[in-house]
């Protein structure tokens, strides 16, 4: 039976060589591909086919790699089971009956079942992590900035980054080599701007050399706030893990971080906001879905947006805009923001202490079908460990640490801003 | 206070106006789309992915649109910030390809300008409160009708990016008169700085806030308290697109707010649309709920750090300090100095011949003569400013007395201006070289021969007569002798 990993299977083959030549690549249904359409999962796009390639399409076709298709994805990025796609959802190649997590669900079950050899997700607070996690393979989130958005259809644009996914940490890593780097029509990539930094960090950087297994002498920081509501097969998994990283000639210390107990607020909060912004033009007159019907201007948008967006797109705009409203946007926005930045400062501290920060990537082992997607708030809690690292900026991966009941359990890392080598390198000990 | 205490000559007008000015750069504000607008233009022919808000397409500051507006923020004396930040204003309007506009919200690239207005010989400092960036939205079509009666509506996105420029005033103005002349002023400054072009659709268009308040709580110096405007109920009018248009429809509203308050009604605030056809403003919507605009911080837009701009970027001389100077340096009464001052353009080429001649006869030959005959060709000097030379060579030709005042203004000049020729072409082809002393001494002595009756004239002392006689010599000439000194040498002739 099919898993339902791609939107749309098409081939598009990359330049005749090339560091990926001969290798094939899923691409996640949101980031835009010229001639082929582009969904972001959703009714409302279900016809849109961009006229443009986004950047990291670009630098993919130009590093000699084969794109086999779009893969299937939470609404807009909105989800974590991959299962508010209005094309179905996808099932976790590791377990049938399983969600593949999301939102990247079918670009991590497309590396997890074989179907195509590397993949691009994109991750807003957890989206490439989380289906790797739970799909059994490696996921990079690259530090904001690190990687081009251009052509990347915003769900939250101050949180995402477009990532690679791989069997391998060495695989993701030589994905990240080839769609990092300054972008000119990326505001957000360009460090002109910036004392500290004369070039952008991807130059000189080769983040799959990076992969040596190498961690002596470095310092694991593990996360304790973030232990305490896991899964206890998951942290019994997760502990093991980091033991054996300690018997490689790491150092492994426990740091706290207070902050973190708000970042699922604040994450909500700035996602929903931004995204109340990001999706207004979704509105029926250039592209979308148009419901043919005839009136007032504005009913017609409302008409062509109750119809094309699903209920957790829905629920995120409506929400985003309360958060955003004259007399709340002081008690939901501002507030958020200032635990962003309270986040951010306590991250800075903790990288004091220890060279990358280590947590279970999920608290919790893969949801069955249908499970969570009643209940909201259920969903959103489980993106605890994830959205922090969206907030303060920050690179993390996920790395296969083991497995509990036969379900793959993900260990997270995460990098100080733009320390993605020391991140890769501290993964791919956890693959010894 | 009540209404109905108040006859319209204790009311006293309050406006306050938001100018916006489309910059003009050669791309658009965030992507690198022209913002050259040819007449004939395609619609949505000038976009890309940015300016259409496709999916996934992200804005890139163009630089330029950041040095215009600290151009402006020189111009008005205001303060520069330090970075630029941008906010999303969010609502929904079919010309708005994001559904949300890029602009700058509680930190303005400008604020705390003045520009100096002159009414009447009286001098006022109107004051700058902000001047922001932003981008433009695409333009409707409304066809079959107006805004509200059109059958169907298009959308024209070549507009969308072009960078605007939005001047908000303090509510300084007192008068109607004093928005007009705020306005000219400003395109005039803006056209110094290079960074304005008046001739295209749609470059600026005016909100004005207009409100009337009791005359007796304004102060001898213009004054008013926040207090009495916050008591007044004022309306914003909208659809005003030229200096004149403003003054015409705050004149307009300036009555029916008056009338409307002496008769004991209040004014209504509200939104109004300036109908230019109908010279009358028509109530849009009310405005009893603020719309809410749910800004928030623009993420795809770094701050850029502009805190040195200012020192490095220069302005052009001003056109109050041009004026004052040419005063000064070329001696103008202040009628020239203002006509020689209205654009960059006619002060520079101004210049360039007061530079090689008497700066006098400069003054005449551009402020009257060029100036007058391009006026009466619909011509700018943008038109001839390329001929400069041949145009210096046309002033040289008449200090040196190759050729009379006379056919400079009147054939040469206009020829210039009407087939494109060269001065020295047309003297040669015109045979207007100046006539020599001898054929000028030779048509006298046969004028005076020709006409016994006008020479016994005016030996009876007929002032007349020598008129008559000069006219004579100026025929036998061709007009090529100067007729004052045929004048002088008729009468020593005569008299002899």
């Amino acid at each position: 039976m099919s898993l339902n990993i791609f939107v749309t299977e098409e081939t598009v083959a990359g330049d005749d060589d090339g560091p990926l030549a001969g290798k094939t690549v899923a691409v996640k249904d949101n980031i835009s591909t010229e001639g082929v359409r582009t969904t972001c999962g959703s009714a409302m796009l279900e016809e849109y086919v961009p006229p443009y390639d986004a950047t990291v399409v670009e630098r993919l076709k130009a590093s000699g790699a084969t794109i086999v298709g779009k893969t299937n994805m939470d609404e807009f990025g909105m989800g974590g089971t991959t299962e508010t796609s209005a094309f179905g959802p996808t099932k976790n190649p590791v377990d049938e009956s399983r969600v593949p997590g999301g939102s990247s669900g079918g670009s991590a079950a497309a590396v997890a079942a074989g179907e195509a050899d590397l993949a691009l997700g994109t991750d807003t607070g957890g989206s490439v992590r989380n289906p790797a996690a739970f799909c059994g393979v490696v996921g990079i989130k690259p530090t904001y900035g690190l990687v081009s958005r251009y052509g990347l259809v915003a769900y939250a644009n101050s949180l995402e980054q477009v990532g690679p996914i791989g069997s391998t940490v060495e695989d993701a890593a030589a994905l990240l080599d080839v769609i990092s780097g300054a972008d000119e029509r990326d505001a957000t990539t360009r460090f002109d701007q910036s004392a500290e930094m004369d070039a952008h960090p991807a130059e000189g950087s080769d983040y799959a050399a990076a992969a040596d297994g190498d961690v002596d002498g470095l310092t694991v920081g593990v996360i304790t706030d973030l232990l305490e509501g896991a899964d206890d097969r998951v942290v019994e998994t997760f502990e093991a893990a980091v033991s054996d990283l300690r018997a490689q000639g790491a150092d492994v210390v426990d740091v706290s971080l207070e902050s973190l107990e708000h970042a699922v607020q604040a994450y909500y909060v700035i996602a929903m906001s931004e995204a109340s912004s990001n999706l207004a033009r979704y509105d029926g007159v250039r592209y979308g879905l148009s419901t043919g019907k005839e009136g007032n201007w504005n009913d017609v948008y409302a008409d062509t947006r109750e119809e094309g967006f699903g209920a957790e797109v829905k629920r995120r705009i409506l929400l985003g805009t309360y958060a955003l409203s004259a007399g709340y946007h002081d008690k939901y926005y501002k507030k958020a923001q200032d635990a962003r930045a309270w986040i951010k400062q306590d991250f800075d501290e903790a990288f004091a202490e220890a060279d990358v920060l280590a947590t279970p990537t999920m608290p919790v082992l893969p949801p069955e079908l249908g499970e969570s997607l009643s209940d909201p708030l259920q969903l959103y809690l489980m993106d605890a460990n994830t959205v922090p690292v969206n907030l303060a900026n920050l690179p993390a991966i996920s790395v296969p640490a083991g497995e509990a009941d036969g379900l793959p359990v993900g260990l997270q890392l995460i990098g100080p801003k733009f320390g993605e080598e020391t991140m890769i390198r501290a993964a791919s000990a956890v693959e010894n | 206070m009540t209404a109905k205490a108040l006859s319209q000559r204790d009311l006293a007008t309050v406006i306050g106006l938001e100018v916006h000015v489309q910059l003009e750069t050669d791309t658009k504000i965030f992507c690198g789309c022209s913002t050259d607008a040819a007449e004939d233009e395609e619609p949505n022919t000038r976009t890309c992915p940015v300016c259409l808000g496709l999916p996934g397409a992200l804005p890139v500051l163009n630089e330029g649109a950041v040095e215009a507006a600290v151009k402006v923020g020189k111009a008005l004396n205001a303060t520069v910030a330090e970075h630029t930040r941008f906010h999303r204003k969010n609502y929904y309007y079919p010309d708005l390809p994001k559904n949300f506009q890029i602009t700058q919200y509680d930190a303005p690239i400008c604020a705390e300008g003045t520009l100096e207005v002159s009414v009447e010989g009286e001098r006022r400092d109107i004051g700058i409160e902000r001047a922001h960036l932003e981008e433009d939205p695409g333009s409707l079509q409304h066809k079959g009708g107006s805004i509200d009666t059109a059958d169907y509506t298009l959308v024209n996105y070549n507009r969308a990016g072009t960078p605007l420029m939005e001047i908000v005033t303090k509510p300084d103005f007192r008068s109607p008169q004093e928005t007009r002349a705020f306005l000219a002023k400003l395109e005039e400054v803006l056209e110094y700085l290079g960074i304005f072009d008046a001739t295209r659709d749609g470059s600026l268009r005016i909100d004005a806030n207009i409100s009337m308040v009791p005359a007796e709580n304004v102060g001898d110096d213009g004054a008013i308290s926040d207090e009495t405007l916050a008591e007044a109920n004022r309306t914003e009018v909208k659809n005003i697109s030229s200096h004149k248009g403003a003054e015409k429809a705050l004149a307009y509203e300036v009555t029916r707010q008056k009338n409307a308050i002496s008769r004991g009604r209040a004014v209504e605030q509200e939104t109004r649309h300036w109908d230019e056809s109908r010279g009358i403003t028509v109530s849009m919507r009310s405005k009893e709920e603020e719309k809410d605009y749910r800004y928030f911080r623009e993420a795809d837009l770094p701050p850029l750090e502009v805190a040195d701009w200012k020192e490095k970027i220069a302005i052009p001389e001003l056109p109050d300090a041009r004026r004052e100077r040419f005063r000064e340096e070329y001696g103008l009464d202040a009628e020239s100095a203002s006509k020689l001052t209205s654009t960059k353009e006619v002060a520079d080429f101004y210049e360039d011949v007061a530079e090689q001649f008497d700066p006098d006869l400069a003054a005449t030959w551009v402020a009257d003569n060029l100036l007058g005959e391009l006026n009466y060709r619909d011509m700018q000097i943008t038109d001839v400013s390329h001929r400069l030379d041949e145009f210096t060579r046309l002033v040289e030709l008449v200090a040196e007395g190759s050729i009379t005042t006379k056919n400079a203004e009147e054939v040469v000049l206009r020829g210039m201006l009407d087939d494109g020729d060269a001065p020295d072409d047309i003297v040669d082809r015109e045979g207007l070289g100046a006539a020599d002393d001898d054929e000028v001494v030779t048509a006298v002595a046969e004028a005076i021969e020709e006409n016994p009756d006008a020479v016994e004239d005016y030996h009876a002392g007929e002032g007349g007569a020598v008129n008559f006689l000069v006219g004579q010599v100026m025929q036998k000439t061709g007009g090529s002798a100067d007729p004052g000194d045929v004048n002088q040498m008729l009468r020593e002739k005569l008299d002899e």
